[in-house]
């Protein structure tokens, strides 16, 4: 990868838009040479990614839109999700760690496991957040960091 | 919207297995609810899980499994799980779901080592 590659793709606020999403990723980074467990680690954060976007960013509204831009680098791969709905929360500063055992006894609910997973599959990972809306910038190598 | 969820039963001696297909979500995960209510309404003790390689996983089936997990620890039910990719192997790690319910290579060891269980 020699040079910077954009890609970009528009997906509606609906059911499963995030697979279209995931394997528009997944395709750009076949394209890249990513390996195949890296591009994995990558389907499954664009989802997330996309999910929460459209789920609590554009409130499954159809008629908003969620961007997906692909950004190819020198050693890797950066996304950035992003939605346009009014209802962007707050940057989650500080994720904390979902606790199974407290889901497992019934003491919390067991949803909450997006960003978690976004944060521990991809290599660098931030949240930008304002008026017009929410960013999720992830970066992720061709060769996952020691 | 079409069922993307595809759930069966079966026995193999007294472990209850239940094989998944397609989607494992929150929006299609009731048809997996329904197959481990089933199975547990006949009686079983040893619920094995088998995913079809192709299964797409998302954080919401991850919550629904959790769901299933959190009742089979309830009513002393020994869950294992097979047919998962490399990847959700890692995932499912990750997340500490490997803690309440073991994944084996295959069904053939899940069963075995469900042997070693009264």
């Amino acid at each position: 990868m020699s040079e910077e590659q954009k890609f970009e793709l528009h997906v509606p606020s609906t059911l499963r838009s995030e697979k279209v999403a995931m394997d528009f990723a997944a395709t750009v980074a076949r394209t890249l040479q990513f390996p195949a467990d890296r591009i994995e680690d990558l389907k499954t954060a664009v989802a997330e990614a996309c999910m929460n976007a459209i789920e609590h960013g554009n409130k499954s509204d159809a008629s908003t839109r969620v961007g997906i831009r692909l950004t190819a680098v020198a050693n890797g791969l950066h996304i950035a999700v992003h939605d346009h709905g009014p209802g962007a929360g707050p940057v989650p500063v500080t994720v904390p760690t979902p606790d199974i055992e407290s889901r497992i006894a019934g003491k919390v609910e067991g949803r909450g496991w997006g960003i978690f997973l976004i944060k521990n599959l991809m290599d660098e990972v931030s949240f930008e957040s304002n008026e017009k809306g929410s960013v999720v910038k992830m970066m992720i190598y061709l060769d996952k960091p020691q | 919207m079409s069922q993307t969820q595809e759930v069966s039963t079966r026995l193999k001696g007294d472990v209850s297995m239940i094989d998944i297909r397609g989607e494992v979500t929150a929006v299609s995960g009731a048809p997996m609810e329904q197959a481990y209510q089933g199975v547990s309404a006949a009686g079983a003790r040893k619920i094995l899980l088998v995913f079809s390689t192709d299964c797409y996983i998302n954080s919401g089936g991850i919550a629904v499994l959790i769901g299933i997990l959190a009742e089979c620890k309830k009513k002393g039910q020994v869950v294992r799980m097979t047919g998962l990719t490399p990847h959700f192997q890692k995932v499912f790690a990750m997340v500490g779901l490997t803690r309440y319910a073991a994944i084996d290579a295959s069904e053939d060891d899940a069963v075995a080592r469900f042997s070693h269980i009264a």
